[in-house]
């Protein structure tokens, strides 16, 4: 498939990156030369200087063959008009990532369609979606709803108190039949585990399972359901604002910034939300303005080690449930490793929704989210494909996938070896990154 | 990160890879299995020759099997007993793996020449093949014309098939090598100044690049059968020729066929083969424009312009202007095959008078364009040379003026500039440093440096002791294993190699 992204900055280089290693061919077009060198000479992709906008430049990096075209500069305006230029000249599908909350309106579609936009990325939109969702299931690191929720994937870490801890997998399995463990982060890997593995504590486990027995997964973990009011933001930034609009009045929200200016712009911006002039890494700040009863701390700086940091500080005054925007990839791991409860991050939130608009165009009815070396796809089983050719045992399923649970007739149901997938199936497959495409083989 | 983990597991082996899995230290293990696999595909070219000897029952053929069997079989215990614990290949992998496997294929690519009918030393086996694979052209064999058909068979396939690169082959064929070590393998391989991708996949790139190849010498072979030329020979001649190497089949080289058609046929195609690549791609693809507005290319063409009448008046002067082909297809042919680091020699040479030795070595010294199978600095370099000098002319009059080196239109940056001209001062002190060496050696001194400087720019052309168009037997058997490293130094342009002789590549 050839894709053309314009814009090299963090969200454009990641997703070139990713996009090159599940083997598609990727043009990385941008104004600044000095960015694109680096990528150009280490990885597998071709790149072109030139402005986003230009007919002469699109045409070069050959959007008029392209499949898909991303526009991902930081602004909003660049991206649709990229977008507009590049369906005129031939591009089948066109992605723009924006920053304004009225383009995602429904009675709004209708124009950027006629623009030639075929789909929009929000990014902020996204993490305070994923934000909200955290703070519902505070006991969950990641929550996945697949088909309306039909199926669900949760990511649980483990403490000492879980009784599953030091159990094998298959022992496990034995004993609960309403769970499927898809996959194990431990430390900075994500395995996809085997019968003889071992589950240990700080492992963040991804449960496959359907709604009527979510609730069976608290004991089996060891964990309690925590109902979340008082929320606490570190930084007025744009993902706060959108938060406070999105909350409503399910939480109620307190905001610390330190930049005056922000902070006299931030009421009429959440007329809902307390605001505070301070500056949350000063502890005394934190303790004057209540943060020892607050239900959940949220950091959203605009610097990943504040935000670590802050959380961590937090943590320590006794607040049960905390979120950090980390948009360092390198520091996910870590952050995750030091008890952070939900890590954010927007490169991820928009490349996961990039590859379902990816995923879309190949397959019908998907769904992809990624994580940080993975990604779940939700896909729909075609006629004839390879997996519907006998149990899931004997199928011989590539190395970095496996299948978590399947929804057939509108109902959720687990995957184990002797399941049968049957076409018209929508299967949930956990894979790791890199492996993606090959999943889109043995199910079309 | 995920920035760090390599595509995928390319070859099944399971490599757990931390964040923190870029170590410096390098990755042998894995090193050698991607060697085994490339070696494995030597083994598969060399069937070639063997299918030649038997075709033409020769008693080669067995020799080659034998030579074909070890090569596989030395490849496959490579990859098939390694088993790396991490699949991981970075940019020093890269360096070390480019470099490695053209000393490799090498060793494996002499052995038939040591037991065939008319077996060399170990030394002339070694230095025939790297001449063959670096497209050098300059042979040992005192009299070809008594090889086999499957060695000189052997010989023309080795140019060919180092003429566009090892690495750039295997990365058509394997898609193991399709990641970001290979990226690493193809910067160090393609000659050039900067490496423009054609397509946005690395393979996609090479197949673009091996299939202008393929079809060239598909051309040429049946330009050539239609003339005087058999099959045989026609297939090998343009197997050197659009690899621009310079063996033939024939002691006589091409002046055996004393036929016109087969000299124009041959300078179009050595001419082709001193044009980048990627702009022959471009043109075939229909896109003329970018042919006529590359900078290199246009400067390819007025130097053989110019040449051509620097040339022609040369001859007129010396009074050889005898025959009509003597100041069209002699002095063409010749500055062409020069150029393009193919070293063929057009009749008479030697008498043509001295500017046109003179004019020689400038082409020899910058050979054509980069990105193509030629040799020498590149006429990329030239140009950059040349308009940078000008700046600074010109900034000595007008000390604040801002000028910048410009090339096919866009600007360069300073540094890449600073790195041309430092390759120019390193190119030229390899070939003194190798001149020494061989005069060290007892080697006149004007042959000494000749013969160094012909082997760095893999043009093959031999002065004095050797003779235009002879055979390097003369020099020593050390002279030939010093040269030899002259051509691979030349072939991968310096940097490839001499990176591996510094502290730094190998301190942890």
């Amino acid at each position: 498939m050839k894709i053309v992204i314009v814009g090299a900055g963090e969200v454009g280089s990641h997703l070139a990156k990713l996009l090159s290693r599940e083997e598609q061919d990727v043009m990385l077009v941008d104004n600044d030369a000095d960015k694109l060198a680096a990528i150009d000479a280490n990885y597998n992709l071709m790149t072109l200087r030139g402005s986003p906008i230009s007919f002469k430049t699109l045409r070069q990096a050959g959007v008029q063959t392209c499949d898909l075209f991303i526009a991902v500069t930081p602004y909003e305006t660049r991206n649709v008009t990229a977008c507009a230029i590049a369906k005129s000249i031939g591009a089948s599908k066109t992605v723009a990532r924006i920053d304004n909350y009225e383009f995602l309106d429904k009675e709004n579609r209708d124009f950027f369609t006629r623009q030639g936009v075929n789909s929009l990325i929000y990014p902020e939109y996204l993490a305070a979606q994923e934000i909200i969702t955290a703070l519902r299931r505070s006991w969950v690191r990641q929550w996945f709803e697949l088909h309306d929720g039909k199926l669900l994937i949760a990511g649980v870490k483990l403490r000492s108190n879980a009784r599953i801890v030091g159990m094998h997998l298959k022992d496990f399995a034995r004993c609960e039949h309403n769970f499927h463990v898809a996959a194990i982060k431990r430390r900075h890997d994500t395995i996809i585990p085997r019968g003889d593995d071992v589950l240990m504590e700080n492992d963040i486990l991804y449960f496959a399972t359907t709604p009527e027995h979510v609730n069976d997964l608290l004991g089996v973990c060891g964990k309690e359901h925590q109902r979340i009011r008082k929320v606490v933001i570190m930084g007025g930034s744009r993902i706060a604002i959108r938060l406070a609009h999105m909350a409503g009045d399910e939480f109620r929200i307190k905001i610390i910034e330190n930049d005056m200016n922000k902070c006299r712009r931030l009421p009429e911006k959440c007329p809902n939300c307390d605001i505070v002039y301070g500056d949350a890494r000063d502890i005394e700040v934190l303790r004057e303005e209540g943060v020892d009863d607050a239900d959940a701390f949220i950091a959203l700086t605009d610097s990943s080690e504040t935000n670590i940091l802050t959380c961590l500080t937090a943590k320590e005054l006794g607040i049960k449930k905390t979120v950090a925007e980390v948009e360092n990839l390198q520091f996910i791991s870590e952050a995750e490793s030091l008890n952070i409860g939900t890590v954010i991050n927007k490169k991820l939130l928009a490349s996961s929704k990039i590859f379902q608009i990816l995923l879309d165009t190949d397959i019908s009815s998907t769904k992809c989210m990624a994580l940080a070396d993975a990604e779940v796809a939700e896909i729909e089983v075609k006629h004839g494909s390879k997996v519907t050719r006998g149990p899931v045992k004997s199928l011989k399923l590539p190395y970095g996938m496996t299948i978590a649970g399947l929804i057939r007739d509108e109902q959720g149901m687990l995957v184990t070896g002797n399941t049968e997938i049957q076409a018209g199936d929508h299967v949930v497959v956990f894979c790791l990154s890199g492996a993606l495409h090959k999943v889109e083989r043995i199910f079309s | 990160m995920r920035d760090n983990r390599p595509g995928k597991n390319i070859l099944g082996a399971r490599g757990v890879v931390s964040i923190f899995g870029n170590t410096r230290k390098i990755n042998f293990p894995m090193l050698c299995k991607v060697l085994g696999w490339l070696l494995m595909i030597e083994g598969v070219f060399m069937l070639f020759p063997t299918l030649v000897s038997l075709i033409y029952q020769e008693s080669d053929a067995q020799v080659f099997a034998l030579c074909t069997a070890a090569t596989i079989a030395a490849g496959a215990l490579c990859t098939f007993c390694i088993r790396p614990s991490s699949t991981q290949m970075a940019k020093r992998e890269g360096f070390l793996l480019t470099a490695l496997v053209w000393v490799v294929f090498s060793f494996f690519g002499m052995l038939p020449y040591i037991f065939t009918a008319h077996p060399i030393s170990v030394t002339d086996a070694f230095f025939e093949t790297m001449s063959g694979f670096t497209t050098t052209g300059c042979t040992v064999f005192p009299d070809v014309d008594i090889l086999s058909h499957g060695v000189n068979f052997w010989r023309c396939l080795t140019q060919w098939l180092g003429g566009m690169g090892i690495i750039l082959f295997t990365l058509a064929v394997l898609p193991m090598l399709n990641y970001s070590g290979g990226m690493q393998m193809f910067n160090a391989e393609v000659t050039g100044i900067t490496h423009e991708k054609l397509r946005p996949r690395i393979s996609q790139t090479a197949k673009s690049l091996w299939l202008i190849y393929f079809i060239l010498t598909f051309m040429l072979t049946l330009l050539l059968w239609v003339g005087p030329m058999d099959f045989f020979d026609s297939l090998c001649h343009s197997f050197s020729t659009v690899s621009t190497g310079g063996f033939s089949t024939r002691g006589l080289s091409l002046g055996f066929w004393e036929s016109n058609y087969v000299k124009v046929m041959v300078t179009i195609f050595m001419f082709l083969g001193g044009v980048n690549f990627s702009l022959i791609y471009r043109a075939a693809s229909g896109n003329w424009h970018a042919l006529w507005r590359n900078d290199t290319f246009r400067t390819y063409l007025w130097i053989i312009g110019l040449m051509y009448v620097a040339f022609v008046v040369s001859i007129v002067l010396a009074g050889n202007a005898s025959t009509w082909e003597s100041v069209t297809i002699e002095p063409l042919f010749q500055i062409i095959t020069t150029a393009t680091s193919t070293g063929l020699t057009a009749e008479n040479f030697e008498n043509w008078g001295s500017l046109v030795m003179s004019l020689t070595f400038f082409l020899m010294f910058f050979g054509s364009c980069a990105g193509s199978t030629s040799g020498g600095a590149k006429i990329d370099r030239l140009l950059y040379l040349l308009k940078n000098t000008n700046n600074e002319l010109y900034r000595s009059v007008h000390p604040n003026a801002i000028r910048s080196v410009r090339i096919n239109g866009d600007v360069i940056a300073p540094e890449v500039v600073d790195k041309v001209i430092a390759f120019l001062c390193i190119y030229v002190m390899v070939i003194a440093f190798g001149g020494i060496l061989l005069a060290a050696m007892g080697i006149p001194l004007i042959d000494a440096f000749f013969s160094s400087f012909s082997c760095v720019s893999n043009t093959g052309l031999g002065a004095g002791v050797t003779g235009y168009g002879g055979s390097y037997d003369i020099i020593p058997p050390l002279g030939k294993w010093v040269l030899a490293g002259l051509m691979l130094i030349g072939r991968l342009e310096i940097f490839t190699v001499l990176i591996l002789f510094t502290r730094a590549f190998w301190k942890k």
